[in-house]
């Protein structure tokens, strides 16, 4: 470790939540703009966290924040990894820890509404949980190695040889943003019905908590869709930010689903196109050089 | 600042004739947006900072509203929206309900009126912000409210 | 040297069944802490005696090979008397051909002039598996047994801990010995140990499940038989390292192969086998865990593992790949299904012995080591669930997942225990999926293969994520159960510690006992560096280290913030109608009376229950088994 790569971690740190955060008041402003709204400002999802920090922590049970540190740290970790170009598959296991970590907070509550969401949320995984997998599969049968690092050198884009991947992929970071038609296992529009879901019993800093890993989780969704196209960074940018306001207009112009619906969708479609895109690559052999 | 730049809001119905919610969901339509504002309809009183009381208290809600208020944390300002929530309104002297919500809990602003105008809601909604504020400075808490178990659940 | 420890290792724990046979109740919890001393300090001895193999011959070769000779002849006569005594017509037809193929390789086949004990690092590692797990298993069973036979009017206790220490002895047997000849009464002699304490409870469904495992295995001991007498009388072949070495030098030996591996199938309860595992969960839990973690399955795999080289590489290799994988993933959308806890463990025990047979059969280096690290680490995470899962069915009398929750509020030490286990089969930094994630990364190569792998994967992370929500799930109600006994705690916390202590050691086991033993087998070594933390191959780098670091300093940040925030305590929302009360789970309904809030989980029965997938999961299992006896052949 060089004075470099801790330079790099630090702005990682800092950098990722800021450029979340925004993400996140693009996605507010944009949704405000659609529906014919002013909308909050653009540091709204700021402003509520800060407040957040400095409310009361209303818990249910002593355990249930320790769930959201060992969220947010391993959002950091996945993060930081997918900067320093590790092992993707690692990766992948990494940002389940986290999942996994939101889902068992949400049970720990112990409260209805927030174990229908866990619920759901699992199910929630089993739909993209085999994508995600496939897609690490396919940079490994493009590069040769599970390591980003191959992909980060070559001087053809990834999507090149995985554009069936990435449209699976589109969908996954939809259901990973939990944005509408996914939004089943916690969202804003479903308190009628959910209250908060998942974070129901999330109060205070628990939640400013959960909301900051948020954001490290947008850069690091954006991040894998980023992967489809590093020859040159600034395509890649305008690629994964494409993506992020092609699932917010998604979430605008579609109603929520059953979370059967999705999980037949992704058994059915997702990974059948997946499997195809893998399979190609099995017989063509392409190599990114 | 940071209270005020992002209220969020429980709305409790406790014995509301429905006209009063109407024109508070109303808020949050284009015409008002008042999330322009950064308020938010939350669903759980566990995130909520300002809780939102409309119609008059009787005595099968009683107990929600207090167990509601409870479950909000500090600090936390409530707002009575319409007649019956302030003083009981119209209903006042059926044979079910108790009086205003402030017969119950402690409320911090008023916005009279039935149904209130969405922007009196909106302008009762600011008022309370300020509240939030100087609840914040100058830490003052609300007290757990105690509940009476079977004795309101007998009652009703 | 070695020799004494070998023959101790399988002497000591026939004289501890007798022990326990001849001495009363009051001291079993004694000789239960003596056997697992006994156990751990002469397993740890083998392995600092080293590798190596020795003979048996002149005179004692003939006395063992005798005593060999009468007991084979004594288990197919137990097997005559009780499948006669209990009328179970299949199993005795199973017998008589046994006998019948007995009598005449006794007939037809040169007898041997010499056994060999072959102690290479796998058998090193599966011994400490036997007798560590094992007898920690066993003492848990001395703080459970008489509240298990409390329960259910039985008083058989001393053939209980007599076979559970003699299968013990016949399990150490099993993975030291070298010559197949004897190594097929250790065989058999798991088998019917197994058969014993499976109808352990001796009512109707124990017997008949008893009989489905024993014939089950019959089937698999005919398989083993049938190759015995192939390799000796076609090959020449008489010890399991025997057919490597023959393998290595191009001779084609796929069908024995083929048929050992069914052998191995059947006890590690693979796809059309998988019955009598299931069936087995009648057994009270340590027999489970003892059988379905440590030892009996466990046979199995390291048969399958020790024949790779026969068929490393070939279209036998790939075939037992794809057969091994289908099984993972068949028995993990079955595991989704189930709400019995133990039948849970049973399909992810299935599931996770087709991975290692998965990786056995695709035959590279690395995937060779990640088989052989799976069976060490799933053994340990899999013994402390069974246990756990028995512990818990003591506290709160059920063993339905549903019913485990609010447990992290009855028992904490016990919940915290048990979703040690489940957080160690599903995430990293782990044995269990260090060495998922080794054997993905070895399978990428095999598109079929990788694909089930994958699906699997998923499916294990969401049923065993099930579970861990809702044991850890805190509902309001106080009522606090603590009985613990020292006997059922201890083996406990040591296998969540080992499994803590294995994770972090994992590159020195895997340079110590895993490296070596694949070059062994392949003549050649996965490479794997194990710097700055990683355990990492030439296609990719598993940062166990980093995980447990950020683990700890989460749990540090968790401890320095606790009391940052003014934390104030409430019940959960129920829009306000929370019970005031009685019980915290309940909410006023409408009518101003109480109801229960029940949520349970997502088990998509329609979709992954067993009535859908068995038959299918039949099927294509046969048929893959098919196509590798058929590879085989050809
Ligand atoms: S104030 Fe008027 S509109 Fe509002 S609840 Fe009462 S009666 Fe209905």
């Amino acid at each position: 470790m060089n004075v470099n790569d801790v330079l790099t971690a630090v702005l990682v740190l800092i950098g990722a939540p800021i450029i979340g955060c925004l993400a996140a008041g693009i996605d507010r402003k944009l949704t405000a703009r659609l529906q014919g709204r002013v909308g909050p400002p653009l540091l709204q999802p700021y402003y509520d966290v800060k407040k957040l920090l400095s409310k009361d922590n209303m818990i249910v049970n002593e355990s249930q924040n320790l769930y959201v540190v060992v969220y947010v740290a391993f959002m950091i970790l996945s993060l930081l990894m997918l900067v320093f170009k590790a092992d993707i598959l690692m990766i992948i296991f990494v940002y389940t820890i986290s999942s996994i970590a939101l889902i068992v907070g949400g049970m720990s509550t112990g409260s209805p509404y927030a174990r229908i969401g866990s619920s759901r949320e699992i199910m929630a995984i089993l739909s993209y949980e085999p994508v995600l997998i496939l897609y690490a599969l396919a940079i490994y049968l493009v590069t040769g190695t599970f390591k980003l690092s191959a992909v980060l050198d070559a001087s053809t884009p990834l999507l090149m040889y995985t554009p069936l991947i990435f449209i699976a992929m589109l969908f996954v970071l939809n259901i990973k943003l939990k944005k509408s038609p996914f939004d089943y296992s916690t969202s804003h529009h479903a308190h009628q019905e959910l209250v908060k879901g998942m974070l129901t019993e999330y109060s205070g800093p628990g939640l400013a908590g959960i909301e900051i890993g948020h954001f490290y989780e947008y850069v690091f969704l954006t991040g894998l869709i980023f992967v489809f196209w590093t020859v040159n960074p600034l395509i890649g940018v305008l690629i994964s930010i494409a993506a992020f306001l092609l699932v917010i207009v998604i979430d605008n112009i579609t109603a929520r689903v059953y979370w059967q619906w999705m999980l037949k969708l992704s058994w059915t479609l997702l990974l059948a196109i997946s499997i195809v895109n893998i399979a190609f690559l099995y017989i063509t052999k392409p190599t990114l050089v | 600042m940071s209270l005020a730049k992002s209220p969020w809001i429980i709305h409790v119905n406790c014995n509301s004739c429905n006209g009063c919610d109407i024109e508070v969901v109303a808020c949050l339509t284009p015409l008002y947006d008042a999330e322009r504002f950064g308020l938010l309809n939350i669903g759980t009183p566990k995130q909520a900072d300002i809780m939102v009381v409309t119609g008059s208290v009787n005595y099968k809600s009683v107990n929600v509203l207090k167990n509601i208020y409870n479950q909000i944390p500090d600090p936390k300002v409530v707002l009575a929206v319409g007649a019956c929530a302030s003083t009981g309104g119209i209903f006042h002297d059926c044979y079910n309900v108790i009086g205003g919500v402030d017969q119950i809990i402690p409320v911090d602003a008023y916005v009279p009126g039935c149904c209130p105008k969405p922007e009196a809601i909106i302008d009762g909604v600011v008022a309370a912000l300020s509240i939030l504020e100087n609840k914040k400075k100058g830490n003052i808490r609300g007290k757990e409210v105690k509940l009476k178990g079977k004795e309101v659940a007998s009652n009703a | 040297m070695m020799e004494n420890t070998v023959m101790l290792l399988i002497t000591v724990p026939i004289l501890f069944s007798l022990l326990f046979l001849v001495l009363g109740k009051s001291l079993y919890k004694i000789l239960a802490w003596a056997f697992f001393i006994f156990g751990t300090v002469f397993s740890v001895l083998l392995v600092m005696d080293g590798t190596g193999r020795f003979e048996i011959t002149g005179s004692n070769f003939a006395m063992i090979e005798n005593v060999v000779l009468i007991l084979e002849v004594l288990v197919i006569l137990f097997i005559f008397f009780v499948s006669a005594k209990y009328k179970n017509w299949p199993t005795l037809g199973l017998a008589v051909i046994v006998a019948a193929i007995s009598a005449y390789s006794y007939m037809n086949v040169a007898a041997i002039e010499s056994a060999s004990f072959n102690i290479d690092q796998f058998s090193q590692v599966m011994v400490l598996i036997v007798n560590i797990v094992g007898t920690a298993i066993i003492l848990f069973a001395t703080g459970y047994m008489d509240e298990y036979e409390e329960h259910r009017h039985l008083n058989r206790q001393k053939t209980f801990y007599f076979t559970m220490s003699f299968f013990i002895a016949a399990m150490n047997g099993l993975v030291m010995v070298d010559t197949l000849g004897w190594l097929y009464l250790f065989w058999e002699l798991t088998t019917l140990c197994s058969f014993v304490l499976i109808s352990y409870n001796m009512d109707e469904e124990g017997i008949n499940n008893g009989f489905r495992a024993l014939a089950l295995n019959l089937v698999g001991g005919i398989s083993f038989a049938i190759a015995i007498i192939l390799l000796s009388t076609k090959f020449n072949i008489s010890t399991l390292s025997g057919i490597g070495t023959e393998a290595a030098s191009a001779t084609v030996v796929a069908l024995p192969a083929a048929l050992l591996c069914i052998a191995g199938f059947a006890k590690s309860a693979q796809m059309p086998f998988h019955s009598w595992l299931l069936g087995a969960m009648v057994a009270p839990t340590p027999v489970s865990a003892l059988l379905h973690s440590s030892t009996m399955v466990n046979a199995g795999v390291y048969i399958i593992v020790k024949l790779v080289p026969a068929f490393a590489g070939t279209s036998l290799g790939t075939a037992i790949a794809v057969y091994g994988s289908f099984t993972f993933v068949m028995c993990s959308a079955l595991a989704l299904s189930q709400r019995n806890a133990k039948r849970v463990l049973a399909y992810s025990t299935i599931a996770n012995l087709g991975l290692i047979i998965a990786s056995a059969g695709i035959g590279t280096p690395l995937a060779v080591a990640a088989a052989i690290m799976l069976i060490l680490f799933h053994a340990i995470s899999k013994a402390l669930l069974f246990l756990c899962t028995g512990e818990i069915e003591h506290t709160i009398g059920s063993r339905d997942i549903e019913d485990m929750s609010g447990l992290i509020k009855k028992a904490p030490l016990l919940t915290i225990l048990a979703a040690l286990g489940m957080v160690s089969m599903l995430l990293p930094p782990f044995g269990v999926l260090l060495t998922k994630w080794v054997s993905m990364q070895a399978a990428s190569q095999n598109p079929i293969v990788i694909v089930f792998l994958i699906l699997g994967s998923a499916l294990t992370t969401v049923y065993y994520a099930k579970w861990l929500g809702t044991i850890m799930s805190s509902t309001m109600d106080k009522n606090v159960v603590t009985h613990k006994k020292p006997e059922t705690y201890f083996p406990l916390s040591f296998l969540g510690s080992a499994i803590v202590v294995t994770s972090i050691l994992v590159f020195a086991i895997y340079d110590y006992f895993i490296r070596p033993q694949v070059e062994t087998l392949l003549n050649a070594a996965p490479v794997i560096s194990g710097q700055a933390g990683q355990f990492a191959s030439e296609i990719g780098a598993f940062a166990y280290a980093a995980i447990f670091v950020v683990l700890a300093l989460a749990l540090l940040i968790y401890v320095a913030t606790k009391n940052m925030f003014t934390p104030r305590k409430s019940s959960y929302y129920m829009c306000g109608e929370n019970n005031l009360e009685m019980d915290r789970l309940m909410f006023r309904n409408g009518l101003c009376s109480y109801d229960k809030s029940n949520v349970s989980n997502i088990y998509l029965e329609n979709t992954f229950g067993e009535s859908k997938l068995t038959t299918i999961g039949y099927a294509i299992s046969i048929i893959l088994i098919v196509i590798a006896l058929a590879g085989g052949v050809l």
